[in-house]
């Protein structure tokens, strides 16, 4: 596939036979262009100092110094450092627990059982970040019912307020990213588990393999291509690490854990009319996301495994 | 895909396209002379029904009506800032610096000539104290503009609260120290741990995001200084303090945290939300915490009206550091102008002259009447002399919140003249009428302000004059924005005592907490914040000779 | 298929100590997953004064309807749920097309662009102009205070896209050749033999934009905010929830004994109000996905 891409010549014949594939290519990206590249001439504001009284083109122009600002400010330091750690625990740990869940529900046998799991694992999907935010604090107050199990069961003396020490909220916002997010990610590769060729198992059956070694040799290979595709789309995501649930769950004593770049711009930028400072930030992440993405595709092309372009 | 589906689902689509654009015509249409105008205010507040009675009656008396918007979103400068990013507004809108910065706003005194009641609403020299750098004016204060005299019944400001029950079981003993208030707490809930099957939680602290105001201030009141806001101003020298250094507020968060570990501060109070914290409030289960009357009152009222008989209901206490100092919680009402933010039209509206006519008209004395008190005969009644009064039946009415919904319209955030009526007996609004006040007060608190032979939560306090023209300089403080140094300074301070006062709370290690607390305040360079906060007061004081 | 292999399984020891843990795995799962959701449930139908004192967990303790009432009576609810149903049929199924339409090009192993329109949407994704720029743009399209601004800019996405194309890979290149030697152009082969096909991923993308469009507010603040017409349900909800009254009757009203509603409550019952819809569109939904497993079974 990635040699045909190198030989490929344009010839009339080849532009006439796909004349109904270009005409749509065409209409989809002008429709592109105006949705999502028009809008980018908003990146100019990173370079001016913006007044909202004075409009996108009669703002003066000033470098880089927004730049300069953003990263002499300790704060944006420290809030890279709080997106990439959130970022990253968050794509390995939903990943993972997708795989996972996909992987255990396939070894189910009863059929009656495996929907009625699957189903009520992708409810927690449904619910907005307000909500799922809700209900954790709810769950995790003094009088909550995290803090009871852990009093009835004696792993504390006294109830734990788990909002107030840093140490927490990172595994916080994973949990909360998990529970939301398993049953629904995993939904993909369910079906990938099930587009396996049946004769694989039974060849392994053959040759005497057990549950492990059948997970291993075919299962887990026969949904790489769709782990791959996934893995790639969202390295380029780490720097979404989220804004919501920061934003509802975080308070001053776990500030310094809890702000994401988001929050960062809506802060800095947003409230305190700054709009030039966002934008600058905003310019960073992408170009970060688009520095991931082209590194990973890279690599997903040089072993011949799936890419995104 | 069978054709038959393929017909079905086209079907639908155009259906409910159809539906979606004619929504949009069937309000359209209506084409009644009366001008509706869009409001927008940054504060949550109750949406009321869209064919509310006392609207319509409005409407029809003066021809325009108001839409009112709330904040539905976590913060008020993000909503505000949504605004000025789309660059549309609505007709009305709470105005602040931020928007007169972006040019969001017209200027009022520009149009007022033919509007008396706005041009009047305030004296001349205190309308100068509203005009920004370009020498405009662009919003109308809503609150505390008196006419006549003003009845100081309720104190609507921030104090140390407490339940009636705690101090009906001390036999009302008098409070006027942080320890003693500290001291009666710990020995109610030592001998009554419980309200029925909940533990009680002695003593909270609102904090959620820009609501922690009643964690940072209390120093400058235990010192005996009013509500400055931002700083305290000695009167006899007239210069600018910080309170968040002295040795008052050393000594108030080192009980806090003392009281914090002793599991008597709420150990969530930091945590909690501002619903979480209502809820506590409106379980009964809270006997005391600092804050501002009106953050929980009206939305605990009725819940505390039922546990009344359990003594929940709750009073303000004189507190200051030390038995010699007097206390100012309370400022006479009217005095307390902040000229930081008003209502104020955007420059998203097509008719400014209509707008103007109708701020203008609902200052009318008839339609303030309509607003506060209702329509006489159905929500209150007038007495042979000419008092007014509402029967037990229309006073329960009027705290029905479906009823409200349906009923009253009393556009709490666009302008109003408080004080008297012209009759020169009855007060503007049901809410500041004496008799009212007291024939609505909950059972328990009115006998327990009665031990302590006063009436009203005021006579609790004491009142006080304003202690002089520039009060309150918080007005000037909530105006700075990361345009000014000290803008960028005052900031930076309350971003370090946000994260840090907590700390010094929970603390394990008051000491050396506190000295990093102080450590990193000094370093945000408050004294630039404080120099600014100086020359505005000195102006100020010259602005009034 | 577990049926097939399910028999030849040698038993050991082993995989009787997997298969029991798996299980308790899977109800502990389940019991994770759903207790908040029964919670909520048992706390919409409880009163909301005495949901106060705690307590309770699966099973209201004094019933009432009054937070769904509540609820209910919000006015611009009726409008919301109209805007919102018609705003998730029409994105939906809109946005479906489009991407379908999309990935098929892009999955097309000749085409001459392919690998430049990929690169063209993977982009986007990681791209984006800002509040200002964006909001600016849909006013000068009109968009602004229109109802096409829920359906329109959102049409395309490269998420779905992705999904879909990576499904369209799998299908053998054969089934296109042969239509081809018919004399099918691609508008045939998209319409008669791909999308059939493609009904369970089509499926899986249905649900992602429909459940998008369900659960947005945002667009509506920002976009709609002066034409209540075109409020959206999630957005009334919103503004409902940090409306922060404690919507109690009055002492009179409460001889009455109507019950109380608090925040917290009428939250829980709005909840359960938005969720139900989506939940009882998953069970039809769920027979595409199963469908689509058994075709992907046998496609090689």
């Amino acid at each position: 596939m990635a040699s045909q891409d190198k030989k490929r010549t344009i010839t009339w014949k080849e532009v006439k036979k796909q004349k109904v594939l270009i005409i749509w290519s065409l209409i989809i990206v002008v429709y592109g262009v105006i949705f999502c590249y028009l809008p980018l001439a908003g990146w100019m504001m990173a370079f001016q100092d913006y007044k909202p009284k004075n409009g996108l083109f009669h703002s003066a122009f000033i470098g880089l110094a927004k730049f300069e600002q953003l990263f002499s400010d300790s704060t944006f330091i420290r809030v890279i450092r709080n997106t990439l750690g959130m970022g990253v625990i968050n794509l390995v740990v939903t990943f993972v627990a997708a795989i996972v869940f996909a992987i255990l529900l396939n070894e189910v046998k009863s059929n009656g059982g495996k929907k009625t799991v699957q189903t009520i694992s992708y409810l927690p999907h449904f619910l907005s970040w307000i909500i799922v935010t809700g209900i954790l604090h709810d769950a995790l107050s003094s009088t909550g019912i995290i803090n009871e199990l852990l009093l009835k069961f004696h792993i504390l003396d006294q109830p734990l307020n788990f909002f107030a020490h840093p140490k927490y909220f990172w595994p916080i916002v994973a949990f909360a990213n998990v529970w939301k997010e398993t049953g629904w990610n995993a939904i993909i590769y369910l079906s990938a588990i099930t587009a396996i060729d049946p004769s694989l198992y039974e060849a392994a059956n053959m040759d005497g393999a057990g549950r492990w070694a059948r997970i291993r040799y075919v299962t887990l290979p026969g949904i790489k291509p769709t782990i791959m595709i996934l893995l790639l789309m969202n390295v380029g995501n780490v720097l979404n690490a989220g804004f919501e649930i920061q934003y509802l769950l975080g308070n001053g004593l776990v500030k310094s854990v809890s702000e994401t770049i988001d929050i960062y711009v809506l802060k800095w930028g947003i409230s305190q009319n700054d709009f030039s400072i966002g934008t600058a930030a905003g310019i960073f992440k992408s170009f970060v996301s688009i520095v991931l993405i082209v590194i990973a595709n890279q690599i997903a092309k040089k072993n011949g495994e799936e890419r995104l372009f | 895909m069978k054709k038959k589906n393929v017909t079905v689902i086209v079907l639908t689509v155009a259906v409910l396209f159809i539906m979606g654009m004619t929504a949009g015509l069937i309000r359209g249409s209506s084409n009644k002379p009366i001008k509706e105008f869009t409001a927008f205010f940054d504060v949550q507040g109750e949406e009321i029904n869209e064919d509310n009675e006392i609207r319509e009656l409005i409407a029809q008396k003066i021809g325009a009506r108001c839409i009112e918007q709330w904040l539905s979103g976590k913060s008020a400068e993000d909503a505000i800032a949504s605004f000025i990013a789309s660059g549309e507004y609505t007709d009305l809108i709470s105005g602040s610096t931020m928007l007169y910065e972006a040019g969001a706003l017209i200027p009022i005194d520009a149009y007022w000539d033919n509007y008396p009641n706005i041009k009047a609403f305030l004296p001349a020299e205190v309308w100068d104290r509203f005009r920004q750098p370009d020498g405009h004016i662009y919003w109308i204060p809503q609150f505390g503009i008196v006419h006549g005299k003003s009845a100081e019944v309720l104190h609507e400001g921030e104090a140390f609260w407490i339940q009636t029950r705690v101090l009906k079981w001390a036999g009302y003993p008098e409070i006027r120290t942080l320890d003693a208030y500290f001291d009666l707490l710990e020995a109610y809930v030592a001998a009554n741990p419980m309200l029925e099957d909940q533990a009680n939680i002695p003593f909270t602290i609102l904090c959620d995001d820009w609501r922690d105001f009643c964690l940072e201030n209390p120093p400058q009141f235990l010192d005996g200084y009013p509500n400055d806001g931002s700083c305290m101003v000695d009167v006899e020298t007239q210069t600018v303090l910080d309170y968040n250094t002295t040795e008052t507020a050393r000594r108030y968060f080192q009980k806090l945290n003392e009281e914090y570990n002793k599991g008597i501060v709420d150990q969530e109070f930091y945590t909690q939300s501002y619903q979480e914290y209502l809820e506590k409030l409106a379980s009964g289960r809270v006997l005391g915490m600092v804050d501002q009357w009106w953050q929980f009152s009206y939305a605990i009222n009725n819940s505390l009206e039922r546990l009344s008989d359990q003594g929940c209901g709750y009073v303000p206490l004189p507190i200051t550091i030390d038995s010699s100092i007097t206390n100012q919680w309370h400022v006479k009402r009217g005095t307390e102008l902040s000229v930081a933010d008003g209502i104020a039209i955007t420059v998203s509206c097509e008719d400014i002259a209509g707008a103007m006519q109708f701020l203008n008209d609902i200052l009318d004395e008839e339609i303030i009447k309509l607003r506060y008190w209702g329509i006489e005969g159905v929500d209150y009644e007038v007495s042979e002399n000419g008092m007014y009064f509402r029967t037990p039946e229309q006073r329960g009415k009027s705290r029905d919140m479906e009823y409200k919904n349906a009923h009253f319209c009393i556009y709490s955030h666009l302008p109003r003249i408080e004080g008297m009526l012209s009759d020169g007996m009855n007060a503007f609004s049901p809410e500041y009428q004496e008799e009212e006040f007291l024939n609505g007060l909950v059972p328990d608190v009115r006998e327990c302000l009665a031990a302590y032979g006063c009436r009203t939560y005021v006579e609790m306090l004491g009142t006080n004059d304003a202690p002089g023209a520039w009060f309150p300089m918080y007005s000037f403080s909530e105006m700075l924005t990361q345009e000014s140094m000290a803008g960028r300074v005052w900031d930076r301070m309350k971003s370090i005592k946000s994260e840090y006062l907590p700390r010094v709370v929970m603390t394990e290690d008051f000491d050396a907490m506190w000295q990093q607390y102080m450590e990193n305040y000094e370093a945000c360079q408050p004294e630039i914040f404080f120099d600014a906060m100086q020359q505005e007061l000195e102006r100020r004081i010259k602005i009034s000779e | 298929m577990n049926k097939m292999k399910g028999t030849k399984i040698k038993t050991s020891a082993w995989d009787k100590v997997f298969v029991v843990c798996n299980t308790l795995f899977m109800v502990a799962f389940v019991v994770v997953t759903l207790y908040p959701v029964l919670n909520t449930l048992a706390i919409s139908f409880n009163d909301g004064t005495d949901a106060l004192r705690g307590g309770i967990y699966l099973w209201p303790r004094k019933w009432t309807l009054k937070n769904y009432i509540t609820v209910l009576q919000k006015q611009n609810l009726i409008t919301g749920a109209y805007i919102t149903v018609a705003r998730t049929v029409s994105g939906t199924l809109l946005a479906l097309a489009a991407n379908a339409i999309l990935a098929f090009i892009v999955s097309r192993k000749n085409f001459l662009f392919k690998r430049e329109l990929s690169l063209f949407w993977v982009i986007t994704m990681y791209v984006n102009g800002g509040m200002i720029p964006t909001f600016l743009l849909y006013r000068g399209l009109h968009l602004t205070n229109s109802f096409w601004v829920y359906i329109i800019p959102g049409m395309f996405s490269a998420f779905n896209m992705l999904v879909i194309r990576t499904y369209m890979a799998g299908i053998p290149d054969s089934l296109e050749e042969s239509a081809q030697l018919d004399g099918a152009g691609y508008t045939t082969i998209f319409l008669k033999i791909i999308s059939p096909l493609c009904k369970p991923v089509y499926a899986t993308v249905a649900l992602f934009v429909a459940v998008g469009q369900w659960n947005s507010w945002f667009d509506a603040m920002l976009y709609n905010r002066m034409s209540s017409h075109l409020t959206t349900l999630q957005y009334e909800l919103m503004k409902l929830l940090s409306s922060v009254t404690n919507q109690g009757t009055s002492a009179e009203a409460m001889k009455n004994a109507a019950g109380t509603v608090t925040p917290t409550s009428v939250r829980a019952a709005a909840t359960i109000l938005t969720m139900l819809p989506i939940i009882c569109l998953y069970p039809f939904l769920q027979r595409y996905f199963v469908t689509g497993l058994t075709i992907g079974g046998v496609k090689e």
